[in-house]
């Protein structure tokens, strides 16, 4: 079975990404938010976001989104289980999405390095506060040389992108 | 419904502006409905009440139990329980049940925002665990419901 897992910060477009290219309604386990969360969204999502593709020769690729909460780390564990890759989003309209971007590339330091990855910068649709190249950087400076795009997620051709992007990479 | 009555007397002594002072309130009246749980019942082991998006807000687990890893797995699994119940055309999760070799863990909506996890030892009947557990989702709903009015 081919399993990606979409991962990254609360409110990055996981679940909105998910959405966006999905062939059916997808799985959600978004509830409300009880916490300082709720000022960014009303809703987050606790277990994961389910849904799958098909791609034009007929394989079927598993999308796995995940909590973006690092109390929910056992979920990631468990969702990237036999994964073949990972989609990473961050969002552009946080004042520090470097950090993000190093915190959530550790946390999924092992798998990155069995699978591969690719980056969505999201929102960037309303964001320009850091360009692309401060990301480039910031990955060259850590010797992880990864793909980078600039995405909106509600864009289905945009996530498909992404997606593509990243089966390009594990073809290598 | 005598802890409800005692609550609507001590939040009317308190100004409900005064947020810190409204948890504090919260987290004592969850503790009295922990602890009467876990007398009522020789069976119940360990419980824990939290936010259905993964906060511990009241517990009594065991020492090397963490209640913000017990939180969040607790929210995760009724929100998938919740997917299957409905998608499946059977409503609403009325409990979840876990049955553990060494014991039964249920889990149970506590009113809209809260959830109750219950541990048992490994008991013969799940029955009145499961009354008296239902019973403290129905003291949580309520006292809930009075700190939001
Ligand atoms: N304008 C814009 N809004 C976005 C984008 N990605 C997500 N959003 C919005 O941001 C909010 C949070 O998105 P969500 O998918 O729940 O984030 P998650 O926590 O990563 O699952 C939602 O209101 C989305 O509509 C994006 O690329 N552009
Ligand atoms: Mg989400």
């Amino acid at each position: 079975m081919d399993k990606i897992i979409f991962a990254g910060p609360v409110g990055a477009g996981k679940t909105t990404a998910i959405g966006s290219i999905s062939e059916i309604p997808p799985v959600g386990t978004d509830v409300a938010c009880t916490d300082e969360s709720a000022q960014i969204k009303e809703k987050t999502t606790v277990a994961m976001d389910y849904s799958y593709i098909t791609l034009d020769d007929g394989t079927r690729i598993h999308l796995y989104g995940t909590p973006g909460q690092d109390r929910f780390d056992f979920m990631w564990q468990i969702l990237a289980k036999d994964g073949i890759g990972l989609v990473l989003l961050i969002n552009r309209d946080h004042p520090d999405p470097l950090h993000q971007l190093g915190f959530y590339l550790n946390a999924f330091a092992d798998f990155i390095q069995d699978t591969g990855v690719v980056i969505g910068l999201t929102k960037s649709d309303i964001s320009d506060k850091h360009d692309i190249s401060k990301f480039q950087d910031f990955l060259y400076e850590r010797q992880q040389i990864f793909p980078v795009f600039d995405v909106d997620a509600r864009s289905e051709d945009d996530i498909k992108v992404l997606v593509h992007a990243l089966l390009a990479v594990l073809n290598h | 419904m005598r802890i409800i009555n005692d609550v609507i007397e001590q939040i009317s002594h308190t100004n409900l502006e005064q947020d810190t002072q409204t948890q504090e309130v919260l987290a004592q009246e969850l503790d009295k409905i922990l602890d009467a749980l876990l007398t009522s019942s020789e069976d119940i082991s360990a419980a824990i009440i939290s936010s259905v998006d993964g906060h511990s807000k009241a517990q009594r687990l065991e020492a090397d139990m963490d209640e913000h890893r017990f939180a969040a797995m607790s929210s995760a699994l009724l929100a998938l329980s919740d997917n299957i119940a409905s998608e499946g055309g059977k409503g609403n999760t009325e409990n979840v049940l876990i049955e553990g070799t060494n014991g039964k863990i249920f889990l149970l909506h506590a009113g809209p925002k809260h959830l109750l996890t219950v541990f048992t030892h490994n008991c013969g009947s799940l029955g009145m665990p499961l009354a008296y557990a239902k019973q403290a989702t129905e003291q949580i709903a309520a006292l809930m419901e009075v700190l939001a009015s």
